[in-house]
């Protein structure tokens, strides 16, 4: 699998604020790549830079293999998407899409054709002379989009490009750019703060926290094994606990049982309260674990028995979903 | 800063020094052909001066009186159009700033024609018998804060209209529904909150009345001095140039004296 | 007014009141420039376009006429051309204090006209021996630079940042994104800002007044000269063509950026 760009130890700060701490990151050529991490983890910023909008403090960007560090943006010929859309608003939908086209100085008839095959790809041929002021969210996001698949770039980016959609139009827009991705098979850089997005569009995931990145790997990879704390957390594993040979260990809710008839690691506990949600019940429970310490537990349980706030059970934890973590309970 | 930054601005603040800061800052110091000194002692003669202090006196309750005058009349007219729903309240938002785009010497030539001494108020009052002969309006003080008031009337209309367009019309509903009247929730409600509105239509309309020339010029004539005219006869008449910068620097002193003290009201109303 | 004015009949008498007080005195100039008499009177005696004809040979009004046009044009000019790179300069470089700056920038509003217009006389006509327009244009243009600031400030601020980095993803050079897309969101507040300058330039009297000269007077000024010796309905007649030109600038500023909008960007 071949890079389409890399990041190499790059870090980049604004005063005594270090926005992106000394990365080393390889995009894969053709697939789709996720920055994903809370605000102010650095994902943005790390855009930011391989687009060139900002430079690093120290450390090198290639961009198919050239070092592109220094390089202003109009020379990159990458495609990016803001999280504004940043439309122009004082021009059609098909010169917004004409513009990176017109400075590459293609034919009127190329571009005509460019433009409208763009159009059609994210399925506005009908909207070419609205303007962008007249369009919904979505549409302005497919605009968007649109130009900047049109100038064929190296990489296409997209900077929180779902954040400002309503929530099923969001779940439509994924499968949307995942089409446009294959059938295009441009590189895409992706960032979001949103793990379900991460999780079901990616080829390669990357956490961020605080300007570092914390893994990265195939979403399948990551979501099932993650590496430490903080991953875990980010994920949705909420149960951390000491086992009883002393290694520190994650669970996710639905992998935890009561009442103990099945094998595993188990816990005492005391039920502390519980949310009724329809399909599952949702248990929270405190216990003490290998190390000691008390600790609380969800447990996401379905076809449970009615369980009342103070009632003593066991937890159960599937061992097949434990997963061991690298540090101590501290992040 | 970068370079390009810099030479964007240079040009900018080079005319800005050269057409007023430096000119302005410069006749405060040193008037031509005189002593720094010279305005420093005129401005210590004014302030003692009975001659002189009728003039500020004139000058700032004329002030004071367009002030009351200009937040009285334009508030409501504020209030009545951000509060509209009819068609006729843009037209009439549109009909009370117009007068900002039109001359001064325009819109104070009307009060000639309506308080000179063939105008038409003196011949309403005789002819209806209200008056023997037409009294005597034009170069009175009432003249001047008529002229105004028109004046700086729309100013004091924008400033409180943005001021009141703000407020939730749904904070008058809730006032009104916890048992306060129209009345009430007015004083309440509303004005509290277009307070800031307020002050700063205030503090324009002052500034400007304070410093105007043409109305006291045309309407007040030499009988009721201002601040402005008796400048302007300073530098222009008796080419007394220390007399004129001591008169420009009380006129400046008293604008930055009505900013100082509104930013400071502004900054409280804020915090409270 | 909301259902109508007679159930707030204070707000609405006062707010009649100031209507009066705006509106009428204007109503009068134009009745009195239609008189067919000699002097200015209420009522007019019958009715004449003479006193038109006569303010439009009266050879002080036109040379001043065409005097404060030319400054106004050219103030106008140079104070957009100099305040908008100044405005983008303050809103999108990187520059510490960058409230005291745009203040400095703001400042000719605070300092009366009257006194700028003083210290201008002073100092550049007698104490440096500048002629007259040069120091009207000088003054002019500073007086100006607060609008073009402001105003052109005012629509950079709505504009997007992202934009102009969203042209230059597409390859446009920094002085082509400026001009392809920065420049033409700003046109309604370049434009606005021209308006309010042109405007404030042509009426104005109290920086003007202490600066003219037998060979370059401003129309406003002469104005008022004219009616401190003769008091005829010549007067009326210029005003009311002022009126009538004023009238068709608001019309052209309603049609294009909206009146109120106009404004919105000198009240902060």
């Amino acid at each position: 699998m071949s890079t389409a760009a890399a990041f190499v130890g790059v870090t980049q700060r604004f005063g005594d604020f270090t926005a992106v701490d000394a990365i080393d990151l390889e995009i894969p050529e053709g697939k789709l790549t996720t920055l994903l991490g809370p605000s102010g983890c650095g994902k943005t910023t790390s855009l930011r830079m391989l687009a060139g909008y900002s430079q690093p403090t120290s450390g090198t960007i290639t961009i198919h293999g050239v070092d592109s560090t220094r390089l202003p943006p109009e020379k990159r010929g990458l495609g990016m998407v803001f999280q504004s859309y940043a439309l122009f608003p004082h021009m059609t939908v098909a010169e917004n899409v004409a513009y990176g086209l017109k400075i590459r100085k293609v034919g009127k008839k190329e571009t005509n054709q460019r433009v409208a095959d763009t159009l059609d790809l994210v399925g506005l041929g009908h909207l070419s002379a609205s303007k962008p002021k007249k369009l919904s969210g979505g549409q302005q996001q497919r605009v968007a989009l649109a130009r900047a698949i049109a100038i064929q770039p190296r990489l296409l980016l997209l900077d929180e490009p779902l954040s400002n959609l309503d929530a099923r139009l969001r779940v439509q827009m994924r499968a949307e750019i995942r089409r446009i991705q294959s059938e295009t098979g441009l590189t895409v850089v992706l960032v979001t703060h949103d793990q379900d997005e991460a999780l079901e569009m990616s080829d390669l995931m990357v956490l961020m926290k605080s300007g570092r990145i914390m893994q990265s790997g195939a979403p399948r990879e990551v979501f099932s094994q993650p590496a430490n704390r903080f991953v875990a957390d980010f994920l949705g594993y909420e149960n951390f606990f000491t086992d009883k040979s002393g290694i520190f260990r994650t669970i996710r809710p639905e992998y935890l049982s009561l009442g103990g008839d099945k094998t595993g690691e188990r816990l005492e506990a005391t039920v502390v309260s519980t949310a009724y949600r329809g399909v599952d019940l949702l248990v929270t429970l405190e216990a003490v674990d290998g190390a000691g310490q008390t600790v609380r537990l969800i447990a996401d349980v379905r076809n449970a028995a009615a369980i009342e706030p103070g009632q003593k059970t066991t937890v159960t934890a599937d061992p097949a979903h434990l997963v061991p973590l690298e540090n101590s309970g501290k992040e | 800063m970068s370079r390009k930054t810099a030479l964007l601005l240079l040009p900018g603040l080079a005319f800005l020094a050269a057409g007023f800061l430096v000119p302005a800052v410069a006749m405060l110091v040193a008037p031509p052909g005189e002593e720094t000194a010279a305005v420093v002692t005129r401005l210590a003669e004014m302030i003692t001066d009975p001659y002189e202090l009728r003039i500020i006196g004139r000058t700032v309750t004329i002030g004071l009186i367009v002030t009351g005058l200009c937040v009285g009349l334009g508030f409501p007219i504020a209030y009545l159009l951000a509060r509209s729903t009819s068609r006729w309240g843009g037209v009439l938002l549109a009909l009370a700033i117009f007068p900002l785009l039109l001359s001064n010497v325009v819109r104070t030539f009307g009060w000639l024609v309506l308080l000179g001494a063939n105008g038409a108020i003196g011949k309403l009052l005789t002819s209806t018998g209200l008056a023997d002969e037409s009294p005597q309006m034009l170069y009175t003080p009432l003249a001047i804060v008529l002229g105004l008031t028109q004046l700086f009337l729309p100013l004091a209309v924008i400033s409180c209209y943005s001021a009141v367009a703000q407020i939730d019309p749904g904070l008058d509903d809730a006032a009104r529904g916890l048992g306060a009247g129209r009345t009430r929730t007015f004083w309440t409600v509303v004005v509290p909150l277009a307070l800031p509105g307020i002050v700063v239509a205030a503090t324009l309309v002052f500034a400007g009345s304070v410093t105007a020339y043409t109305t006291p010029y045309l309407l007040g004539g030499s009988g009721q001095r201002m601040l402005a005219t008796q400048l302007f006869t300073y530098a222009s008449v008796s080419v007394d140039w220390a007399a004129a910068s001591a008169t420009a620097l009380i006129m400046t002193i008293l604008v930055f004296l009505v900013s100082a003290v509104s930013s400071l009201a502004g900054r409280k109303g804020a915090t409270t | 007014m909301r259902g109508n004015g007679t159930r707030r009949p204070v707000a609405a008498t006062l707010a009649v009141l100031g209507y009066i007080i705006m509106i009428v005195p204007i109503l009068f100039v134009v009745a009195t420039a239609f008189s067919a008499g000699r002097t200015l009177r209420f009522p007019p005696e019958g009715f004449s376009l003479q006193w038109f004809e006569a303010a439009v040979t009266y050879d002080p009004f036109m040379e001043s006429l065409v005097s404060s046009l030319y400054l106004a044009i050219g103030a106008t000019a140079l104070a957009l051309l100099l305040g908008v790179p100044a405005t983008i300069a303050i809103h999108r470089g990187r520059i510490p204090g960058r409230g005291l700056l745009e203040g400095l920038f703001l400042s000719p509003l605070i300092v009366p006209e009257l006194v700028v217009g003083l210290a201008l006389y002073q100092q550049l006509m007698i104490g440096l021996g500048l002629d007259n327009l040069t120091t009207l244009l000088l003054g002019h243009t500073a007086l100006l630079l607060p609008y073009a600031v402001r105003v052109t400030g005012a629509s950079l601020a709505l504009a997007d940042p992202a934009v102009e980095e969203a042209a230059r993803g597409l390859g446009a050079s920094p002085v082509r994104a400026f001009l392809t897309v920065t420049l033409p969101l700003l046109r309604p507040g370049i434009f606005s800002a021209g308006l309010l300058g042109f405007v404030t330039s042509f009426n104005n009297v109290p920086l003007s007044l202490l600066l003219q000269d037998r060979e370059f007077r401003t129309l406003p000024v002469t104005m008022l000269d004219y009616v401190q010796q003769s008091y005829n309905p010549r007067i009326a007649a210029m005003a009311t063509l002022i009126l009538a030109a004023t009238v068709v600038i608001a019309v052209i500023a309603e049609r294009t950026v909206g009146f109120a909008k106009i404004f919105g960007g000198i009240n902060r």
